[in-house]
């Protein structure tokens, strides 16, 4: 278990961790959202023992990191957001050094290096310069070295980047596999990923905690309104006077594209009118072409929580590029 | 400490670093054994490995520049400080492996004043302790370099002011004559370096307050001592420079005079440079 309590970290007269408070179940994967400069690496940073707070405390499995440094940080696998590679070392050569540096017993180094080389699929280029790899096997590299030691915590900033999509799904398959056995926490920009394979969200915001639930808590909290898209070939006034009379519609947008006729309907949260909307529009002789659900995904959780906070980056940064940064890293993402 | 040691000795031979100061090395004191010894026909080592110190605006570079700027910059660091190996076991580790490197060439020197028996030189004992006075100073370079290199991230910085430190140490004993010694004169140097402590403390601190006042205590007790007690100035700037002074205590150590002052004096460097880079990398956490 990882309690974090009262953190704060200061760059200069910059709060880049302000008064931060959580706690991290074990075996639960979670995961960590936040824009740009938002104290992500930062808060893992001190996690890991590399940064020291500006106050607070971090307690990884009992141990506080900064008094029993040792015990705690042997019970932790970090993947820094660069992956920590000597590139004059062969795969091999570095996860031997990485097993030797975290203590490992000599007799049980080779086995739990095979088992790391195995398990990120490192096999093929085991004995070749680590110089020599692209990107995305130096990220595998990197996260090899996080698994040695059989850690009971796994803290992975940005595990994906570089990776062809390929090898993100099968690093996504990995950390749900982990996330069974080990406590794992992730950050990522990749909000779909995040949804996909994380029990559960942390948002933070200007160095503090803006959320702490699973997707779908977070979503229910947050969803206002139901919604439902529905697109058909009737005219527009024969879809308004069919769905204005379906029961509990609380708000409808119609417009025509493309030759047919779009319906956004606004509902109670949780109230499901497909049935009656269906049987409306078909009374009406409108026949329906398209329908579908309107739920509120991580993606608008986030904008919706941090909002100000990109608006505060374009505003007062502009020379850092941050927004542009978040913009032109969410659309590699896509 | 062991697993740094392995990876630092294999890195520094894998990348050249450690092949080529060896090589300078070698290549220096055997020209010099060769120069003063077999050509001239001197008895003793004290000239070849006095004129051998010249190395040390090379090697030290060389071989500490990278030791943790390197790490630095490649972010490897946050392998090292994440692990469950603690900052002295990292320090040691990088630093012994340095000492090695350099233990080569010098175990080797260990052989010329065997060859000189040769020809019925009988200086063992002298000589033994020029290449022991030699090796510890060489170690005191390479401990500070590995301060300095803890401090930067870029190598190049590192090695301009290793060769720096290295200059000032071997020509402190000309600079004083350049430097008057009177009491004013030694009264303004103390205020300048209590201004000068006082700037440190700040770039360590970012206390405006704590550092002004340290600065302002420190000039107040020298300018208090110098009214009351001017004559106690007389030589004061000499003999606060004279710390740097490393050529004075290697010549008076490869004199032939083994002197326990003259080693602690080099051994003091060789704690001070360990613990100040470890000092180095746990500020780095805290700022």
């Amino acid at each position: 278990m990882i309690e974090v309590r009262h953190l704060t970290k200061y760059y200069g007269e910059h709060a880049a961790v302000d008064d931060l408070s959580f706690e991290v179940e074990d075996g639960t994967i979670y995961g960590f959202l936040g824009a740009n400069g938002a104290g992500k690496t930062t808060t893992m940073n001190i996690m890991t023992g590399y940064l020291a707070p500006t106050d607070g405390e971090v307690m990884i499995n009992g141990h506080d990191i900064l008094e029993e440094p040792a015990e705690a940080k042997k019970t932790i696998g970090y993947l820094p957001e660069i992956p920590p590679v000597y590139p004059d070392m062969t795969v091999y050569e570095y996860l031997g050094f990485a097993a030797a540096l975290k203590k490992i017993p000599p007799r049980m180094r080779e086995e739990q290096i095979d088992r790391a080389v195995m398990a990120l699929e490192l096999g093929g280029t085991a004995d070749r310069l680590i110089r020599n790899l692209s990107k995305g096997f130096r990220q595998r590299v990197g996260f090899a070295q996080a698994l040695l030691g059989e850690p009971e915590t796994l803290i992975l900033d940005e595990p994906t980047v570089g990776l062809d999509p390929k090898q993100i799904i099968e690093i996504r398959d990995l950390i749900r596999e982990l996330g069974k056995t080990h406590t794992v926490i992730l950050s990522s920009h990749i909000l779909s990923e995040v949804s996909e394979v994380c029990d559960r969200v942390l948002i933070l915001k200007n160095g503090r905690l803006a959320a702490c639930d699973t997707p779908a808590n977070l979503a229910a909290a947050r969803s206002g309104k139901g919604g439902l898209h529905v697109r058909s070939d009737g005219s527009e006034e024969a879809v308004r006077g069919a769905l204005a009379g379906v029961a509990g519609v609380e708000d409808l947008r119609i417009w025509q594209d493309g030759g047919e006729t779009c319906a956004d309907i606004t509902t109670a949260p949780g109230l499901d009118i497909r049935r009656a909307v269906s049987r409306a529009l078909f009374g009406a002789d409108c026949m329906i072409l398209g329908m579908r659900e309107e739920k509120e995904t991580l993606e608008d959780i986030f904008l919706e929580l941090t909002e100000d906070d990109l608006q505060e980056d374009a505003e007062t940064e502009p020379e850092d590029g941050t927004a542009e940064e978040i913009s032109r890293k969410e659309e590699e993402d896509r | 400490m062991t697993a740094v040691y392995r990876k630092e000795m294999r890195s520094c031979f894998t990348s050249m670093t450690g092949a080529v100061a060896v090589a300078v090395m070698l290549f220096v004191t055997g020209l010099m054994f060769r120069y003063y010894n077999l050509y001239y026909g001197l008895l003793t080592l004290h000239y070849a490995v006095s004129n051998s110190v010249l190395i040390f605006y090379i090697v030290v570079p060389v071989l500490s520049m990278r030791v943790f700027a390197e790490e630095r910059r490649n972010r490897t660091d946050q392998l090292l400080l994440t692990s469950p190996t603690g900052i002295t076991g990292i320090v040691m580790g990088k630093y012994l492996a340095l000492v090695t490197v350099f233990a080569i060439p010098v175990i080797v020197m260990c052989f010329f004043p065997l060859i000189m028996t040769r020809f019925g030189q009988e200086t063992l004992k002298w000589d033994y302790v020029c290449i022991l006075a030699f090796f510890v100073m060489g170690c005191a370079y390479l401990s500070v370099g590995m301060f300095i290199s803890s401090c930067t991230e870029n190598s190049i910085i590192a090695a301009v002011l290793c060769i720096l430190f290295v200059f000032m140490t071997q020509m402190m004993s000309g600079i004083f004559t350049i430097i008057s010694t009177g009491t004013f004169q030694s009264l303004l140097f103390l205020l300048a370096l209590a201004v000068l402590c006082g700037l440190l403390m700040f770039f360590m601190t970012h206390s405006m307050l704590t550092s002004s006042f340290t600065a302002a205590l420190l000039a107040f007790i020298c300018m208090l001592a110098y009214y009351f007690r001017p004559s106690c100035f007389s030589g004061r700037t000499e003999s606060v420079l004279r710390i740097l002074d490393f050529a004075t205590h290697f010549e008076d150590f490869a004199g032939g005079s083994f002197s326990v002052v003259n080693l602690l004096f080099f051994v003091s460097y060789i704690a001070a440079g360990i613990l100040l880079t470890a000092q180095s990398l746990l500020k780095r956490r805290w700022s």
